[in-house]
């Protein structure tokens, strides 16, 4: 016990004198968060935090890592975190990264693994399709094994590459970052003849080639936050598969896994959830603008929402508690089903507080623009990452322990499996 | 007060568990709930020998001198298993009013037998409209050469029939206070209601020239009947919160085991939904219960807020709880041998008692600074 606190305190120090002397907040203004790599003095200074073994302590010395326990690990991200150097935690938080270590083949793992540490990489998920939201493992981009001669004769930035390649045609959706993404993480059906889960790979498909169209989707709320990318004969070098050939589901499982646990903690962060947030609640602070605050029937209303916003911050409070005590909470799943609740909600008193002004919109009207934007971004919410109805789901057989959905698909070959949104007397191979 | 650690509150929770796994089973509420008293006698004894009575009543007067919190967890418990008695009325409401008062010569008076459970008390506030609330009182007391009398109607006063005192809310010329009397005072009417939750026992009290004794307040009296009020919330979330789990869990049972079509109908998304949708209600009125029992019991500046979220969202829960799960169970639920309207019932009349939602949504927002 006291060792180890010794050990923690020696790591302690030497990060606090690493920091000390090498950071430098006025040279390497942070931006924080993901977006941190954007010029490069930024990384510059992740290409030091890798070399010094900070990124990623958790991981072996191989791998630019010290081996180090979670706890330990912690001591260094707590130290990057008090004077506001980013780098720390990749190990945990590195999605890409993680994700390429665990699966990547050794050629490529070399090249991107250290590459993506130092942030000199950009990247982009490529999951999600036009006929395969809810229902991922219905994946239609395919890709085709190919021998290099097709490259060879496209002359191009493959024609100088030995082994087998794969070319990707197909259509991806929701993806953010593709306009300036280096690589995009890719699932892609390789075997048509296997069950939908058995027949997918994954791929670090390259992003800056001929074939791949990057499209701006104009969303329901008149912004372009996402893209559609669509893949013709886009060639991906063979050392670029993830685990094996048709095995890209268990892939994609860590992929997500590694998601879910990022985004987690970012809702275990140092909101406690409990305080009351500074200031008026916004739905009384609106009432009371429009002078409606004596109404009761919208006091009903206005109580019922701003409950619905509490509730789910006690919830995650206890959730937390449960958690700093070791017992495990089923609380946490219930979270983005709330959350969806909460938006809608809201939106909806807001409405209701505004009557007729709802109607409009336009910089002249900013609280009409606000409501209709939140009636149409809750949307973003409870379809996004799993709709309600597949939270309800999860929530049904994973936390309740409830019979599973039946899978009528799930043993059937790929291709006699349909999908997507099929017209009447139109007929898809 | 001593400090009480969370390995304490949940063995007191584990008493009352234990206890009422054994004493309260759905055979024993349904033979107390069509007794004439409402509750088991030798139930009630057993409560207080295991320091359940007295739980909130302090060491000095015999009780275990635990707060908002163990009381919040005993009284999920409670609720889970439909005790049948008058818990809230004496151990809770009637204790807790002798609390807040500070009236030291009633407190050694009654305290010490409430614990044990030798004497019952309740609380008459109500009015004809059925709200605890200051308009609603309509018993009136009068001072004669330094005795008081009175006179006037009380309506639904939980286990007024079975009480031996009651301690009566009245008007005065210097404004309300709180009245002891026996419940065999001359004078004293108390006439049953038929009620619609079976477990529970109502009654109306009209009091004509009634001999009382007026119990001292260290402040306002009225500021002390909201303190028992509140208390009482946290003690009705809590039952609130603790039924409504209990009715999801055997629920969510039910539809693992009921075959139609050849599946269990659990693994229906039109059932499967439901119950998901009611896992999120049940795990809020929990959060919400036990985190207005924090605040009450640390006084937090937040604890009227607090009290009143958790009573209007655990008697929503609970109520939309045990509504559903009845057209989730079918046909069963709809017979009177199956349990589930015993907690419907009990989730409508619990989301009466000291307020209801929309009271309690109307004071929530007040106590957020936004007044009507």
């Amino acid at each position: 016990m006291s060792e180890t606190r010794q050990a923690g305190d020696a790591l302690r120090e030497e990060v606090r004198a690493w920091l000390a002397e090498n950071w430098d907040p006025k040279l390497y203004k942070s931006r924080g968060g993901a977006d941190w790599t954007s010029t490069p003095e930024q990384r510059a200074w992740l290409a030091k935090v890798v070399e010094a073994r900070w990124a990623v302590p958790r991981w072996s010395a191989e791998w630019f890592g010290r081996g180090l326990d979670d706890a330990e690990a912690r001591i260094i991200e707590r130290e990057f975190a008090r004077v506001g150097a980013p780098g720390a935690g990749q190990d945990r938080s590195n999605l890409w990264a993680n994700t390429a270590l665990a699966h990547a083949t050794p050629p490529f793992k070399a090249k991107i693994v250290p590459a993506l540490l130092r942030g000199e990489v950009a990247m982009c998920l490529l999951y999600s399709e036009p006929g395969a939201g809810s229902d991922l493992a219905g994946v239609r981009t395919r890709a085709d094994a190919h021998s290099d001669q097709r490259g060879d004769q496209r002359g191009d930035q493959r024609g100088d590459q030995r082994g087998d390649h794969f070319v990707v045609n197909g259509q991806k959706v929701w993806t953010s970052g593709a306009a300036t993404a280096d690589y995009g993480m890719l699932i892609a059906r390789t075997d048509w003849d296997a069950p939908k889960h058995k027949g997918i790979s994954f791929f670090f498909c390259p992003m800056k080639q001929k074939g791949v169209d990057v499209r701006p989707l104009r969303q329901i709320t008149n912004e372009s936050h996402f893209n559609e990318v669509f893949l013709t004969d886009v060639i991906v070098p063979a050392e670029n598969l993830l685990g094996p050939l048709n095995g890209g589901w268990g892939v994609l499982q860590t992929a997500l896994a590694y998601e879910r646990s990022v985004m987690g903690e970012g809702a275990r962060g140092p909101r406690s959830g409990v305080a009351e947030s500074e200031g008026e609640e916004p739905l009384i602070a609106l009432a009371r603008e429009a002078g409606r605050l004596s109404d009761p029937v919208l006091r009903q209303e206005i109580a019922k929402a701003i409950a619905h916003k509490k509730l789910n911050a006690l919830n995650t409070a206890r959730a937390k508690a449960d958690l700093a005590q070791g017992t495990s909470s089923s609380i946490m799943s219930l979270g983005k089903l709330a959350m969806s609740r909460i938006l809608h909600e809201e939106a909806r008193v807001r409405t209701l507080i505004l009557g007729a002004q709802s109607m409009l919109e336009g910089q002249a009207y900013p609280r009409a623009e606000d409501a209709n934007f939140l009636a149409l971004n809750a949307y973003f919410t409870s379809i996004g990452g799993g709709t309600d109805q597949i939270q309800r789901n999860i929530i049904g057989e994973r936390v309740l322990g409830l019979p599973k959905e039946p899978e009528v698909d799930r043993d059937v070959p790929f291709r006699a499996v349909r999908s997507g949104a099929t017209p009447k007397g139109t007929k898809k191979d | 007060m001593a400090t009480i650690t969370v390995e304490e509150r949940e063995a007191i929770r584990d008493t009352a568990r234990r206890l009422l796994a054994d004493r309260s089973t759905e055979a024993d509420v349904r033979r107390t709930m069509e007794s004439e008293s409402g509750y088991d006698p030798a139930l009630w004894r057993q409560l207080g020998e295991l320091g359940l009575l007295g739980l909130i009543v302090d060491e000095a007067h015999g009780g275990a001198g635990a707060g908002a919190m163990e009381l919040e967890a005993v009284m999920e418990e409670m609720g889970a298993a439909l005790l049948c008695g008058p818990f809230l009325s004496s151990s809770v409401l009637a204790a807790s009013l002798l609390n807040a008062l500070g009236d030291r010569g009633a407190q050694d008076r009654l305290l010490p037998s409430l614990a044990d459970g030798s004497k019952i008390a309740t609380v008459a506030i109500t009015g004809p409209q059925g709200t605890w609330t200051q308009d609603g009182v309509a018993i009136t007391a009068q001072e004669k050469r330094g005795a008081w009398t009175l006179d006037g109607p009380a309506f639904f006063v939980a286990h007024g029939q079975i009480a031996n005192v009651l301690l009566v809310v009245a008007r005065t010329d210097d404004g309300f206070a709180v009245f002891e009397v026996e419940a065999k005072a001359a004078g004293m009417h108390i006439d049953p209601l038929p009620t619609f939750d079976h477990t529970l026992r109502l009654a109306n009290i009209s009091l004509n020239n009634v001999a009382a004794c007026k119990l001292n307040s260290t402040r306002p009296a009225w500021d002390a009947i909201e303190d028992a009020l509140d208390v009482a919330r946290v003690a009705l979330a809590g039952e609130q919160a603790g039924a409504g789990a209990k009715v999801l869990a055997f629920t969510v049972d039910y539809t693992k085991n009921r075959f139609q079509f050849g599946r269990a109908i659990g693994g229906f998304q039109a059932i499967k939904h439901m119950a998901a949708d009611l896992l999120l209600e049940s795990e809020s009125a929990n959060s919400a219960a036990r985190y207005a029992a924090r605040a009450l019991a640390e006084s937090a500046p937040d604890a009227k807020a607090a009290i009143s979220l958790a009573a209007f969202a655990c008697a929503d829960a609970f109520s939309t709880i045990t509504a559903t799960a009845i057209q989730m169970h079918g046909g069963i639920a709809f017979t009177w041998a199956h349990p589930a309207h015993l907690y419907l019932r009990r989730a409508r009349a619990d989301a009466q008692l000291f307020g209801t939602s929309n009271f309690h949504r109307e004071r929530y927002l007040t106590e957020l600074g936004a007044p009507a």
